[in-house]
């Protein structure tokens, strides 16, 4: 055969592929009606769109599943950790489009976070030590929740990498609070709220010892130590109080993912760890690497806590002070049995409470099954004390075989597992690259295994971990991307992948390129839950939420000069700065106090001095703070960095530093 | 009827009523009526401007007012200082001072023409009611004339001199107006309205009166006061 009549045969292959096709779409005909035609134009009938693009029915129907028209809402945000960005990414469903990143841990320059303003207190509160902590391994965000349910107000989120939380208000979807943790070496198992937001639960990952003590790994088994801290929540004021916050003492098991109970479970956390080995690497001493040796055991342990009765003895005074913190240690909460132990198959991942606070879902990780324990056999258990035997710490190992309603048989590599309506259950399936549907009510196998593109890590459903879930949609969130986009170097995208779940089927809707970060978890919410700001009531600074009392009126612009300090107060609106004209002596510490005199919706400036590192976002109606050290002489022209007007390049003035001795 | 010790009824003349002496009362009823609207007019917004440009999707709004404005007056100030044009606050600063004692005034003279004017004044009854709806548009049309030609000349834009629409659809600059009476200036006309009526009733009353053609400046029976004794039974 030659290569012409080759090209023949493909061609006739194609044709019949294509008569095939349209035979098959039973639909096309109502697609190809005039009426949708004439609405596309002349010449371009939906049917030809298709061809042209080379889409089937099936993507037609993700298309019109997913597409929101100009003008049109989403119907959920999806609040997604931003991994090694520091930050929040928010994303709207169907859409998958990116509405904001919200600067948390990171500096963000967009809205000035971190560049001379007021969020540079935010920052500075979140350093460690003498450490000024500028970057961040975001993991896990959570909502705030009212009985369970999420109810719009704020999100928490940790910091794996410096062991830190961050408190997002969603009235201005500004940080407000970053408390580091004066415990941990490291965190995983957070912010996990309780069903109330009482508490924000924020679990350590890698065994050290408390406080930021010092000792050798030779002592692991005595010195080092988990800790799950309990960082009580001030709603009215939307902000942790350290001070009336405490924690909880754990073993150097290596604590992974947490969650609190709800409902039946309301007032316990669960915790798992994957490390019960106590392995600490040494492979240059020709010890097996941490990865093998932690991977030993058949069995780790799920740390069962009743945080209800934790926080009674704190209260009673039974904890210890380490580093100001309140500690329960482990010779309290062992026999007191307000930290018991119960075995799980293998390095598990996931630990995820059932929507109605009856079981825990333990996702197996190294182990092909979901272990689902059952929260009122945990709790017989732990009343009859009915125990298996104790570890090394004299906690209470609760016999695996009479806390469990049973294990479902998911694949390869199960890690976390959210909820949609009517007792399904989605499980990410990682080494398979697949989501597993099956039902937490039934134990049953999986009834659905979806591909997803690739490596899925954490996944996400439509308020899927709160009391009540909607169904709809389940978001994958993978972290390999390979084939699925254009091609960008050799980091890739991540891909965050809609699946509808409405019907029977699972069906796959659409690909999205995360190109910032490596996300973990992300939350979504009825978009009808948030109302956020859209001005700044007259002189707010945005982190304190409160009026500032230096904010400038329209008229009172002037320029303080006492010694060596200046003060500058300023106001901005279309198109001017009042002063525009600040002349300093080098070495003057200077502060400008700017007020945005504007009240018209997204009517926003920003302010930068050229070589100073100063830079902050005026949205209408904010305040700023603005302080530095006027140490380098020269001319430095200051300026609006948003596009705010017609004269927006106009919007300028001049700072003169003079130098010294002239 | 009051019976007399004989038992027979006595009709006495001067209980006999002209015809429309009952309306004399309706009068009254009208002019305080309209006072009244007169004065609940003074309280609301009288003329409401809308703007409309592709950044404002919700639109502007202004609301005139006799005693001064409301609305996005910050951000039309604020755009209108790229052309040049005074605060809107600056505008009729005297007719806003005196609006209140001015509207009190015309209900005043209103109520006290219908009740109190004679022959001589009759004519005169309704005047003060219609200038005053008359008078705000004018003086309204005088100062948006007067912003639209008295432009800054060191404004960063420049356009020519105008005036915006009083009344209906304009354009200036990107913006898309539109303009319109509010419940305030109804309110007035509603009060125009009532005034006109008690001075139609009021001349059936006077064509009826006992003493027509007879009064002079001021009515002798302050339209509502008993007829003085003359005649007895």
């Amino acid at each position: 055969m030659g290569a012409q009549s080759r090209i023949g045969f493909a061609i006739v292959a194609l044709g019949v592929a294509v008569a095939t096709n349209s035979c098959e779409n039973k639909h096309e005909a109502e697609l190809n009606a005039p009426a949708a035609a004439s609405k596309l134009g002349a010449s371009a009938t939906v049917r030809d769109l298709m061809k042209a693009r080379g889409l089937n029915e099936a993507d037609v129907e993700a298309a019109l599943k997913t597409y929101v028209p100009s003008g049109k809402m989403d119907e959920y945000y999806i609040f997604a950790s931003g991994g090694q960005s520091g930050n929040i990414d928010v994303i709207g469903v169907p859409s998958m489009r990116l509405l904001k990143v919200i600067g948390v841990f990171t500096p963000e320059s967009w809205q000035g976070w971190g560049y001379g303003g007021e969020s540079e207190k935010i920052l500075e509160a979140g350093n460690q030590g003498n450490h000024k902590i500028r970057w961040a391994d975001v993991h896990h965000p959570n909502l705030s929740e009212t009985n369970g349910d999420y109810d719009g107000q704020f999100l928490f989120v940790n910091d794996k990498a410096n062991a830190r939380v961050a408190v997002v208000d969603l009235s201005d979807f500004t940080t407000k609070q970053i408390v580091p943790n004066q415990l941990e070496a490291a965190d995983h198992g957070g912010a996990f709220v309780t069903p109330n937001t009482d508490y924000i639960v924020e679990t350590s990952q890698y065994p050290a010892p408390l406080g930021r003590a010092y000792a050798p790994l030779s002592q692991y088994k005595d010195k080092y130590r988990g800790v799950a801290m309990f960082w009580h929540f001030d709603r009215k004021k939307g902000r942790i109080d350290p001070a009336t916050s405490w924690a909880i003492e754990l073993p150097p098991y290596t604590q992974d993912l947490a969650d609190a109970g709800k409902l039946d479970s309301d007032g316990w956390a669960f915790i798992n760890s994957f490390n019960t080995e106590m392995a600490t690497g040494g492979t240059l001493e020709g010890k097996p690497p941490i990865e093998s040796g932690a991977s030993q055991n058949d069995m780790d342990y799920l740390h069962v806590i009743n945080w209800r009765k934790a926080e009674q003895l704190v209260a009673a005074g039974k904890a210890k002070i380490i580093n100001g913190i309140r500690v329960l240690t482990m010779d309290v909460t062992g026999p007191e049995q307000v930290l018991s132990l119960v075995g799980e198959p293998k390095s598990p991942h996931g630990c995820d409470v059932t929507p109605d606070g009856k079981q825990i879902v333990v996702g197996g990780k190294l182990d092909t099954h979901t272990t689902l324990y059952d929260f009122a056999k945990l709790k017989k258990a732990i009343d009859d004390k009915n125990y298996e035997g104790k570890d090394a710490y004299g906690l209470p190992i609760l016999p695996f075989k009479d806390v469990i309603n049973g294990q479902v048989e998911i694949g390869l590599g199960p890690l976390h597992t959210v909820f949609g309506a009517n007792g399904d259950a989605y499980t990410s399936v990682f080494i398979e690259s697949t989501v597993a549907k099956w039902s937490y009510k039934d134990l049953k196998k999986p009834v659905e295994k979806l591909k997803v593109q690739y490596n899925i890590g954490h996944i996400l459903s439509a308020e899927g971990d709160t009391v009540s879930p909607d169904g709809k949609y389940v978001v994958a969130m993978n972290k390999m991307s390979m084939d699925r986009f254009l091609p960008v170097g050799p980091l890739f995208p991540q891909n965050f992948q809609l699946i509808d779940i409405s019907g029977d089927k699972m069906r796959l809707l659409y690909d999205a390129p995360i190109g910032n970060a490596e996300p973990h978890y992300a939350q979504m919410i009825k978009a009808d839950k948030l109302k956020p700001l859209q001005v700044y009531p007259f002189g707010t600074v945005a982190t304190t939420g409160q009026l500032d009392p230096n904010r400038v009126e329209g008229g009172k612009e002037r320029i303080v000069h006492n010694g060596n300090k200046v003060e500058v107060f300023m106001t901005l609106i279309r198109s001017h700065f009042t002063p525009d004209q600040i002349e300093v002596n080098e070495g003057d510490d200077v502060t400008i106090h700017l007020t945005s005199l504007e009240t018209a919706e997204d009517q926003t400036h920003g302010f930068t001095i050229d070589m100073y590192n100063v830079n902050v976002s005026m949205e209408p109606g904010k305040h700023e703070n603005i302080s530095f050290k006027a140490d380098m002489p020269g001319v430095f022209p200051f300026y609006c960095t948003e596009f705010c007007s017609a004269l927006h390049l106009e919007m300028t003035g001049y700072l003169l530093v003079k130098p010294k001795g002239t | 009827m009051p019976a007399h010790d004989d038992g027979h009824v006595h009709l006495g003349v001067a209980t006999e009523k002209p015809a429309w002496d009952w309306a004399r009362w309706l009068v009254v009823a009208l002019g305080l009526g309209g006072a009244a609207l007169f004065v609940l007019a003074f309280f609301h917004t009288w003329w409401g401007f809308w703007l409309y440009a592709p950044q404002y999707p919700g639109g502007l709004r202004l609301n005139i007012g006799l005693t001064g404005m409301s609305g996005d007056v910050k951000e039309i100030d604020l755009l209108n200082h790229y052309i040049g044009m005074s605060h809107l606050e600056d505008a009729a600063p005297v007719e806003r001072r005196i609006a209140g004692y001015g509207v009190a005034a015309i209900a005043v003279v209103s109520v006290g023409l219908l009740v109190a004017s004679g022959r001589r004044l009759n004519k005169l009854v309704a005047i003060p009611a219609f200038a005053f709806p008359t008078i705000f548009l004018a003086d309204s049309f005088y100062w948006l004339y007067s912003f639209g030609h008295r432009l800054n000349p060191r404004a960063p834009l420049k356009i020519g001199t105008f005036t915006p629409q009083l009344f209906g659809n304009g354009k200036i600059g990107q913006f898309e107006t539109f303009a319109t009476p509010s419940l305030g200036f109804w309110l007035a006309i509603a009060g125009v309205a009532c005034i006109v009526a008690a001075a139609l009733v009021r001349s059936r009353v006077c064509a009826h009166c006992s003493r027509a053609g007879t009064c002079a400046v001021a009515c002798p029976r302050m339209m509502v006061l008993p007829e003085r004794k003359e005649a007895s039974s």
